[in-house]
């Protein structure tokens, strides 16, 4: 057909069309920002271990993760670990919850205490902790207002800031580094590490070591980077799933809703073209495609609008809130796009089922 | 061209309801209709005029009866049939206009060529020759809200032509035009019937017309009425059948026939009494 029958009636009504759009691109915008959000999360959760260095990561029995976990081996295990064919090195760390002060201010942080002061991940600025020194990330030293060089605290004690690290703070929380050592005496417990981190030699999978570790030391459990960060992201994921879910729930809901309304009011005062259309000869198949053209335009304008609006929002955020990091995924961009199908079905079914009962006998009522 | 019968309807009825909402809205008519012949079909409100225009559109199921158009009984063409032969067959001219307002005029009457297979370049040019032809050519990518009201009809009457229908059917076409523009569109109906051999059908109260129309049906209580037969109602003016007169008068031996008591009362109240006496039938 020549004359663009649907683009003509959904921009006749401008405001009502760009109400429409604005209002579906809100409802998408919460299931992408959301979903964004944690994924960006799920993104920093796992940076020290994706920056760890380390191929494999042994644990107490049982214990695949860190966050919200506590972890207890005998500081021989990384003696015995090391003493493994094809393990190149193995680092223990103490990995604790801890409360990092500075006068008035405060931030929740995992404290590791290490022997390499937090290496191989890179230094932005400062240097790596001696002892009686702290290597912050730098959104916690931002927050805290301790920059090189200035003092905090921590278990009681006082610490001087060596360097500052980045990327590895999240909205849920930060991450410090100290000796391991000197945190062991804080702590009172020398003797024990959380964990250790294994590098393998070249000539073998980390798969195959984390086995052979396994079978080898008593007590631990040995799992690859891989499937130690799978773990820790759906640690964080159990958590969120119900949150994302139901929010998804609300913006197809919102979604329905708004697009359904302007649908819905547009076909009302669009109900006498369509039976002059009919009675002009238009068959109710293509009324009723005109009809649902209109909506699905509305609906992927919408989505266009969202996706736009998300990826400002990606670059914007970080700039404002540092620990805010969203991160737009495919997987994500295919779920909006399909709870936006999903709207313009649901949407479009009123309209359709008003818009195939049209009786074009109806352009004689007056 | 005339002489071929183009229409011919036999026995049609029209029912709505059932039981005691049951309304019988147009019953036994039968009517035929030549090729370029111009009818004009009056009657008062709710005589049916709507719906045999609707059931002669292929726009309304008949309950009985059939309507002939050239070789096809509409009447039995099934509802996927209809839209394409009324694309085809039917140019539909209305009191409102009924122009699609998210369109320019231009588009109002290619978007009719594109329902009836009719698209591209073939389409807009046979539009803006129409549109040319009745005189609106500088009005041809104009919002249909700008237009004036003899403008509306004349896009229209593009519109209603552009598939070159065999028959026309119009409802109301000048009730909502003035007494210039009126005359314009009557012209051009009457061009239509005697140059193109287009058949019309118009259904109106517009006496003016009866100027255009080769013939004049009575259509009340859903029957065609012989119009010698018809005599005015003193008062009101309208045409009424006296055997059905609702009330009448006896005056220097002529019956005076009424459309309703009201209008008898009227008249006995302006007129002497002595010698007159009001009859109900």
């Amino acid at each position: 057909m020549s004359v663009p029958l649907a683009r003509r009636q959904l921009l006749f009504r401008k405001g009502r069309a760009l109400a429409g759009v604005a209002g579906i691109a809100a409802a998408l915008l919460l299931v992408l920002a959301l979903n964004a959000i944690f994924a960006g999360i799920n993104d920093r959760l796992t940076a020290y271990i994706d920056g760890s260095g380390a191929d494999v990561i042994v644990a107490q029995r049982g214990v695949d993760t860190m966050h919200m976990t506590q972890s207890a081996l005998p500081e021989q295990t990384a003696t015995a670990v090391a003493a493994i064919p094809g393990v190149a090195g193995a680092e223990p760390i103490l990995y604790v919850p801890a409360m990092i002060e500075r006068g008035e201010r405060r931030g929740i942080v995992y404290l590791i205490g290490d022997d390499s002061g937090g290496a191989p991940l890179p230094v932005a600025t400062g240097q790596r902790p001696r002892l009686g020194e702290i290597l912050l990330e730098r959104t916690l030293a931002g927050r805290l207002a301790a920059p090189v060089g200035s003092r905090v605290r921590a278990f009681g004690q006082s610490f001087r800031v060596s360097g500052q690290v980045e990327g590895l703070a999240s909205i849920l929380n930060s991450v410090a580094f100290v000796r391991r050592q000197e945190l062991a005496r804080v702590l009172g417990s020398t003797g024990v590490v959380s964990y250790v981190l294994v590098r393998a030699q070249p000539q073998i999978q980390p798969k195959e070591l984390a086995a052979r570790i396994e079978a080898s030391v008593p007590g631990v459990t040995a799992s690859t980077r891989e499937t130690f960060a799978r773990s820790e992201r759906r640690v964080v994921g159990d958590m969120t799933t119900d949150i994302v879910r139901a929010m998804i729930i609300v913006g197809f809901v919102i979604g329905v809703a708004v697009a359904g309304l302007v649908a819905y009011s547009a076909t009302l005062s669009q109900l006498r073209d369509y039976a002059v259309l009919r009675t002009l000869g238009l068959r109710a198949r293509r009324a009723v495609a005109v009809a649902v053209a209109q909506v699905g335009a509305t609906v992927a304008a919408g989505f266009l609008l969202a996706l736009v609006l998300a990826w400002a929002l990606a670059a914007l955020l970080p700039s404002l809130s540092p620990t805010l990091v969203l991160a737009i995924r495919a997987g994500d961009v295919a779920q909006a796009i399909v709870v936006a199908g999903a709207v313009t079905l649901v949407a479009a079914a009123l309209p359709v089922l008003r818009i195939a009962r049209v009786d074009p006998a109806s352009v004689f009522r007056r | 061209m005339a002489g071929q019968t183009l229409v011919r309807i036999h026995d049609l009825a029209k029912t709505f309801g059932e039981g005691k909402t049951r309304v019988e809205a147009v019953r036994g008519l039968d009517l035929e209709l030549e090729r370029g012949e111009i009818v004009l079909v009056m009657g008062p409100s709710g005589s049916g005029k709507t719906t045999f225009l609707s059931m002669l559109g292929g726009l309304l199921r008949v309950t009985a009866g059939e309507i002939w158009i050239d070789d096809t009984n509409i009447a039995a063409l099934g509802e996927g049939e209809l839209p394409p032969f009324r694309a085809r067959t039917f140019g539909f001219i209305f009191q409102d206009f009924n122009l699609v307002a998210a369109l320019s005029a231009e588009e109002n009457v290619e978007v009719a060529l594109n329902i009836a297979g009719l698209s591209g370049r073939a389409a807009r040019e046979r539009a803006v020759e129409l549109l040319e032809n009745l005189g609106v050519a500088s009005r041809l990518h104009f919002p249909i809200e700008q237009l004036s009201g003899g403008e509306k009809q004349r896009v229209a009457i593009a519109r209603a032509i552009a598939n070159r229908p065999v028959l026309i059917l119009a409802d109301e076409p000048t009730a909502n035009l003035d007494s210039h523009h009126g005359a314009e569109t009557m012209r051009l109906l009457r061009e239509l019937a005697k140059e193109e051999g287009t058949s019309v059908v118009i259904v109106s109260h517009d006496e003016r017309l009866r100027e255009v129309a080769d013939r004049v049906l009575w259509l009340e209580d859903g029957t065609f009425k012989a119009l010698h037969a018809l005599v005015r109602d003193p008062v009101c003016g309208m045409l009424i059948d006296p055997d059905e007169a609702p009330a009448s008068v006896e005056r220097d031996e002529r019956t005076l026939s009424f459309c309703s008591r009201g209008c008898r009362d009227e008249f006995l109240a302006q007129n002497t009494p002595q010698g007159y006496s009001g009859q109900e039938p």
